[in-house]
């Protein structure tokens, strides 16, 4: 494009004037900047030794807020909703020409390695990088997979439906069950023991939320997934 | 050569200007562009701008990542974990909301025809 | 050197966040976004933040690509 063209010189100038004066600002805010600041999260690293998993984040996420997490996936599940309704999908095959017969075999041996490792960061969510959210997407990357390389591939409707509300249910279910356990919302109730935290089974309930969280967030990544792949073409 | 890129309050300004000259762009782009998958890109990129702004000032050199193993045990030299716990979770929000966002531009093209964004004035007096 | 790092990173970032919003073509311009996505995930990653950069490449790789290329097929081509 013609930059001198396209945009009237006063816009850029506007802009180049604002961005400047917002630069100095910062930069003169910035010089004051106190080096040894108290940070958010100190109190939540000294309590995460007392009750927490190997991956503070996680535990962030899912423990200390859990709730907010809570209200994170309904959000999630409002946005799949609105896909779902706002987009006509059309039953009939989408895709015009068969795909190539490489990527058809190719697809199809990667798609159970893909599910693996997508089980593997959720399960593993607590130890290492990783958990439910980028679990769940990778394996609606390995749906996506499948999605453009067969012309008839479908996730049938039930399945997502099923494990979402599986997934949507037992969250607020263990999170009533700390309630009446421990007198917390999400408390850990399942005994866990912090002597040896970064064994597998150490968390508590803490991985069975996290993997509930990677199913929920999967089968809402491959709904819209799907939803935006079957719009129709014609109307 | 480059020693004094190091210190912390030089990585904090090279962040915070980054940023900001990363959240003009997408201001540029959602102001001056017209299409709408042009509008969706911008905003992409002010998220993304945000995002980066977030983790960089709660980042210190000295410290390593939040995660306990056999050879990080002390919580006094972790990064701090609220930003990203709160970040991780956005990210995969805003693309569920660019989700939304395209298919109501799709549906709204099946309907009227148009992809501009000044010509849609349906609802204008 | 993780300073030099981080401000190329930077410089980088804001060069291909340009050229995806000036470029007339669409799908140019979502390639261009994957860019900025790229450059993201190895700025979290020098910032200690391996969850950030982990969920940053594989929304940016490959679910938000596919929303915009899925765009760009009903709505056309050009700019």
């Amino acid at each position: 494009m013609n930059i001198k063209r396209d945009i009237p010189t006063a816009t850029l100038s506007g802009f180049a004037l604002s961005a400047v004066l917002v630069l100095t600002l910062i930069t003169i805010l910035l010089q004051y900047l106190p080096l040894s600041q108290q940070r958010v999260g100190d109190a939540l690293l000294v309590l995460n030794e007392k009750e927490g998993v190997a991956n503070v984040v996680t535990t962030v996420v899912v423990y200390f807020r859990g709730f907010d997490t809570l209200g994170e996936i309904a959000v999630l599940f409002i946005a799949s909703l609105g896909v779902g309704l706002m987009l006509q999908p059309n039953t009939e095959c989408r895709l015009k020409a068969e795909s190539n017969f490489m990527l058809q075999t190719a697809s199809t041996l990667l798609f159970p390695l893909i599910l693996l490792f997508g089980i593997y960061v959720m399960v593993y969510g607590h130890l290492s990088p990783g958990g439910g959210f980028q679990g769940g997407v990778i394996i609606a990357s390995g749906v996506l997979l499948l999605l453009i390389s067969h012309k008839n591939f479908e996730v049938p409707h039930t399945v997502i439906v099923a494990f979402e509300t599986v997934a949507g249910v037992s969250y607020v279910l263990i999170g009533f069950m700390g309630l009446l356990l421990l007198d917390t919302f999400l408390g850990n109730f399942i005994p866990h023991d912090i002597a040896n935290m970064g064994m597998l089974l150490s968390g508590g309930v803490i991985p069975l939320i996290y993997i509930i969280v990677g199913i929920k967030v999967g089968s809402e990544m491959s709904g819209i997934v799907q939803n935006l792949m079957q719009r129709s073409d014609d109307v | 050569m480059f020693e004094f890129l190091n210190q912390p309050e030089v990585i904090k300004t090279i962040v915070t200007l980054g940023a900001m000259s990363l959240f003009f762009v997408g201001l540029f782009g959602l102001l001056t562009r017209k299409h709408i998958v042009k509008v969706f890109i911008s905003i992409a990129i002010m998220e993304s701008a945000i995002f980066l702004l977030f983790i960089g000032l709660s980042f210190n050199r000295e410290k390593v990542a939040p995660i306990i193993d056999a050879t990080q045990t002390q919580v006094a030299t972790m990064n701090d974990p609220i930003p990203q716990a709160m970040i991780l979770t956005a990210i995969v929000i805003g693309m569920a909301v660019l989700a939304l966002g395209v298919s109501f531009a799709i549906e709204y093209y099946k309907l009227t025809g148009k992809t501009e964004i000044d010509t849609m004035n349906e609802m204008r007096f | 050197m993780t300073g030099f790092i981080i401000l190329a990173t930077f410089v980088g970032i804001v060069i291909v966040a340009f050229a995806s919003v000036v470029q007339k073509r669409l799908a140019d311009s979502v390639v261009f976004l994957m860019g900025v996505g790229l450059g993201n995930v190895v700025l979290f990653f020098l910032f200690k933040a391996p969850d950030v950069a982990l969920t940053e490449a594989v929304i940016g790789a490959g679910i938000g690509t596919f929303i915009f290329l899925i765009a760009l097929k009903h709505l056309g081509e050009q700019a």
